[in-house]
């Protein structure tokens, strides 16, 4: 019979009002469909897909609805630690179908090596500590990462800095491509008329705002 | 004595009231196919239980036939309370509408 894990793994988690007033009927729901599904294979498999998507969304919804009740007066939870597991694996779980198998292993073997790598720098900094210089006076500013105050010569170097740094924001926010697309021609425009500028007043303006070519 | 949460009827709430004052007592599952997608598996007995505290609505387990086999369902009906509560947010709503 569909549902009696279900009801197995609900019974650890649930008090007897919630089980018979919400979990009860949503599993009697699946068995029902399943019932009428008959012998065909495909119907059968939607309606336990459902059942059991509805099984679980209700487990993760349930224990913040039940507010509104009488029943979280009298302990809707059986067990809150095995609901916050249930509800971390549940959200593994949801991650896994939303984002592919393939994906959510490539992110799971990322956020492991980066755990272990992380374990690793910590356990090397708690064996070899080192002074961390402390600036003289506390820092002002807030922290940010500004384009402009990165320096960045006038050659192949620079050119693949700026290529790459236009194309990563390209790439993180799509929807700036057409302005960044008429900022590069209307930059170009603009270095071409300051190099041409230049070339007619070399001695004009401060010495490092002049283009240096290498 | 009724919750004072009964004086709010949320949107959903007022679709399962609507619904079940239209078409008679329902199971969830059936307040779940006539909503067009208002209503979800997951959560339509939370909402239902939570009417069901607030008085609005009461249900009753059907009866299992001889030799039936799986859990039995739950059939809900609007209460007195519920179907006073749907009819005085219709005049609200109406009155809004009108007086715009």
């Amino acid at each position: 019979m569909p549902g009696t894990t279900l009801l197995r793994i609900a019974r650890l988690l649930f008090n007897e009002h919630l089980l018979s007033v919400v979990v009860e009927p949503t599993i009697a729901d699946l068995q029902r469909e399943v019932a009428d599904a008959g012998s065909d294979g495909r119907k059968r498999l939607r309606a336990r897909w459902r059942g059991y998507c509805a099984f679980w969304t209700l487990t993760l919804v349930a224990p913040f609805a039940s507010w509104a009740s009488p029943v979280s007066a009298a302990g809707a939870v059986a067990f809150p630690g095995a609901l916050a597991r249930l509800a971390v694996s549940s959200m593994a779980i949801a991650l896994l179908a939303v984002i592919g198998p393939v994906a959510a292993a490539w992110i799971g073997a990322v956020a492991a090596v980066g755990a272990l790598f992380a374990i690793g720098i910590h356990t090397w900094y708690d064996r070899h500590p080192s002074d961390i210089p402390v600036p003289a006076e506390p820092q002002r500013s807030s922290p940010q990462i500004n384009f402009s105050s990165t320096e960045i010569a006038g050659n192949v170097g620079g050119l693949i800095f700026s290529v790459g740094s236009v194309f990563i924001v390209a790439v993180g926010l799509p929807s700036t491509i057409w302005f960044l697309f008429a900022a590069t021609i209307a930059g170009c425009f603009l270095a071409w008329a300051l190099a041409a500028w230049h070339r007619i007043q070399p001695t004009y303006g401060l010495p490092e705002n002049r283009i240096t070519l290498r | 004595m009724a919750d004072r949460s009964a004086a709010t009827l949320p949107r959903k709430e007022r679709l399962i009231l609507e619904l079940l004052a239209s078409e008679g007592p329902m199971y969830g599952l059936q307040l779940v196919e006539r909503s067009d997608g208002a209503l979800k598996r997951g959560t339509v007995y939370v909402t239902l239980g939570r009417m069901e505290a607030k008085g609005l609505v009461e249900s009753q387990q059907e009866a299992v036939p001889h030799g039936g086999i799986g859990l039995p369902r739950r059939i809900y009906r609007p209460t007195a309370l519920g179907e006073r509560m749907l009819r005085a947010w219709t005049v609200f709503a109406r009155e809004l509408a009108w007086g715009r």
